[in-house]
């Protein structure tokens, strides 16, 4: 039984994770209209600008991960700019497809540079607190309260900013929000630096619980799918709630069934959730 | 690098991907669906021709099934299998459009790696399957390699002629009406879910038999093997010949299929070297992707095609 709420405890450091990973890739969605599977690849970007500068370059964690998190940030822009944005008329689909290649493009980038091999960042062991016999490190405490974080302020921005709310009236209808005035170039703008802003911060939590790998990031899309899916496409509160599930669901499967079956617990939400429930928890109707 | 194998390899490979280049062409072009789990079949394919083919299991092999049977049989049941899986996957799915069924197909492709990864009982688990039986066909003097690019091409050309006389056929008619505008066939009483379903079901076959025939060329089915990177491969070859003939499809395979060969093919001195090669050659593979897309090279092409000159 304590093996189970060990689990489960687990669980909610990786449906943290999970939920900063996911909530970058629903706003573009939610905005932008299409699924953008480059996403994970900007995980993979910042995880290894932060390893390059902690390890390398030998500078201590918090500076690096600021300036990995800035650099994907503008990063993220700029390849919506040069890439996405002259083709929005084209379409969700095509947007999705092209999202591809970016993915290829990032990740053979970050492969041809970083080679292949696990790394991992010059930090202090993580310290095991125990509360009632359950086991949790410091760097998973931190991942829990930087996604609680990064939700409250989010919600704050989005509802409080004139930038936020002029995100939330073009998600909810552009021509609309253009016609009442709201610069929907700048918005999207926006739009990208904070998702990818967003990408960077979880890129960096991946880079402090895991060990790095190029192939990382990949790995990491499946799951922000599942998250998404289960979450409702383009939806922002619900994706923490699904983000816990998936995460918990994830690590306490671990206990019934083989772990190398883990990932396929994401896949299998994907699967039931879009078979029954094609709207997702957020019960917003799906276009 | 030996020119002569360079040649015989993309004619082989070629060929096979565009198998699938053609099967995922009809689907996305022809039917409207988003496949993005295109792997699977190939990979239940090759699964099903090195199961039926093998030996009953002795040693330290953890696979339950051998059937030993014969090449053909394997051949056959390759096909079939693909389109049960195309049955099994494509039923529940193909009500949803557009990106939700790609991600519906793409979960059940990696849902299928899963079981061939972990379920050591169909195929050893990730060692996979070696030693998959090759057909013993020889002719006097001719070479393994030739007799298989030839079956490659023969399966090539088959599906190619398959397909055209489908699309030829009053049902590819009603397909294409079904894809203009679904509304107005469903209109004029086509069944448009059905005809879905069944395009689907019919393209998955020869990927099926794409599928034994990779296993019979490599003698060996792992899940490494067929991982999401097909599909996207497959993918890029069919945007990059364009989405809407066959003869571009085909082209493009053979065109990625040979760019692949030839960085494969360059001599490296270290690994390092040899990493960062695959690794520009995927980045090259990505952005050849985007700029085709981004510029809608083959859309302007045969606009400037249909205005009279």
């Amino acid at each position: 039984m304590s093996l189970l709420a060990q689990y489960f405890v687990t669980g909610i450091a990786t449906g943290s994770f999970l939920i900063l990973a996911t909530i970058g890739f629903s706003l573009t969605r939610q905005v932008e209209g299409f699924l953008n599977i480059a996403h994970a690849e900007l995980l993979g970007v910042s995880a290894f600008i932060t390893w390059g500068l902690n390890v390398l370059a030998g500078w201590p964690l918090l500076p690096s991960a600021a300036v990995a998190i800035v650099v994907t940030s503008v990063f993220g822009l700029v390849i919506a700019r040069a890439v996405y944005d002259p083709i929005k008329k084209l379409g969700p689909a095509v947007l999705l497809i092209t999202s591809v290649g970016v993915a290829y493009v990032i990740g053979g980038g970050v492969d041809a540079v970083v080679g292949t091999g696990i790394r991992t960042l010059d930090i202090p062991l993580a310290t095991t607190y125990k509360f009632y016999g359950l086991r949790i490190t410091n760097y998973q405490l931190m991942v829990i309260a930087l996604a609680a974080l990064t939700a409250v302020t989010l919600a704050l921005f989005l509802n409080k900013t004139s930038t936020g709310l002029a995100i939330r009236a073009v998600a909810a209808n552009p021509e609309l929000a253009a016609s009442r005035g709201v610069d929907v170039r700048k918005t999207s703008r926006a739009t990208w630096l904070i998702s990818s802003g967003l990408a960077g911060l979880a890129g960096v939590m991946l880079a402090m619980i895991a060990t790095l790998s190029t192939d990382i990031a990949f790995h990491q899309i499946l799951k922000i799918l599942a998250v998404a899916i289960l979450a409702g496409l383009g939806s922002l509160y619900s994706v923490i709630l699904s983000g816990l599930i998936v995460g918990v669901a994830m690590d306490m499967s671990v206990y019934w069934i083989p772990a190398g079956y883990r990932p396929l617990i994401a896949f299998a939400i994907v699967i039931i959730v879009l078979l029954f429930r094609p709207q997702g928890l957020s019960g917003r109707k799906a276009a | 690098m030996n020119f002569e194998a360079l040649l015989v390899a993309v004619l082989t490979f070629g060929c096979l991907f565009s198998v699938l280049t053609l099967s995922l062409n009809l689907q996305y072009a022809r039917g409207g669906m988003i496949n993005f789990g295109t792997v699977a079949y190939f990979a239940v394919g090759a699964y099903a021709y090195a199961i039926v083919t093998q030996e009953p299991p002795s040693g330290l092999d953890q696979y339950l099934i051998g059937l030993n049977g014969p090449w053909w049989l394997g051949f056959l049941v390759a096909g079939a299998g693909a389109a049960g899986f195309a049955i099994l996957t494509g039923w529940p799915t193909l009500r949803l459009r557009g990106e939700y069924l790609a991600l519906t197909t793409f979960a059940f492709a990696e849902v299928l790696h899963s079981f061939l990864l972990n379920e050591r009982g169909i195929g050893n688990g990730s060692v996979g399957l070696a030693n998959v039986e090759r057909p013993g066909i020889s002719w006097a003097d001719v070479p393994d390699s030739y007799v298989f690019a030839a079956a490659a091409l023969l399966l090539m050309l088959a599906t190619i002629i398959v397909y055209r006389r489908i699309l030829a056929s009053p049902y590819g008619r009603a397909m294409d009406a079904v894809r203009d505008d679904e509304m107005a066939a469903e209109a004029v009483g086509k069944d448009v879910a059905r005809m879905r379903f069944e395009v689907f079901v019919i393209s998955a076959v020869p990927i099926g038999f794409a599928g034994a025939l990779y296993a019979m060329i490599t003698t060996l089915v792992s899940p490494d093997l067929f991982t999401a990177e097909v599909t996207f491969f497959v993918w890029i070859a069919l945007v990059l010949g364009g989405e809407r003939t066959m003869l571009g499809a085909v082209l493009g395979t053979i065109v990625l299929v040979t760019f692949q060969e030839v960085v494969r093919g360059i001599p490296f001195e270290t690994v390092r070297s040899a990493q960062i090669a695959a690794s520009v050659e995927h980045m090259l593979t990505g952005a050849i992707f985007v700029i085709i897309l981004r510029w809608q090279i083959f859309e302007r092409i045969s606009i400037a095609r249909s205005q009279p000159a």
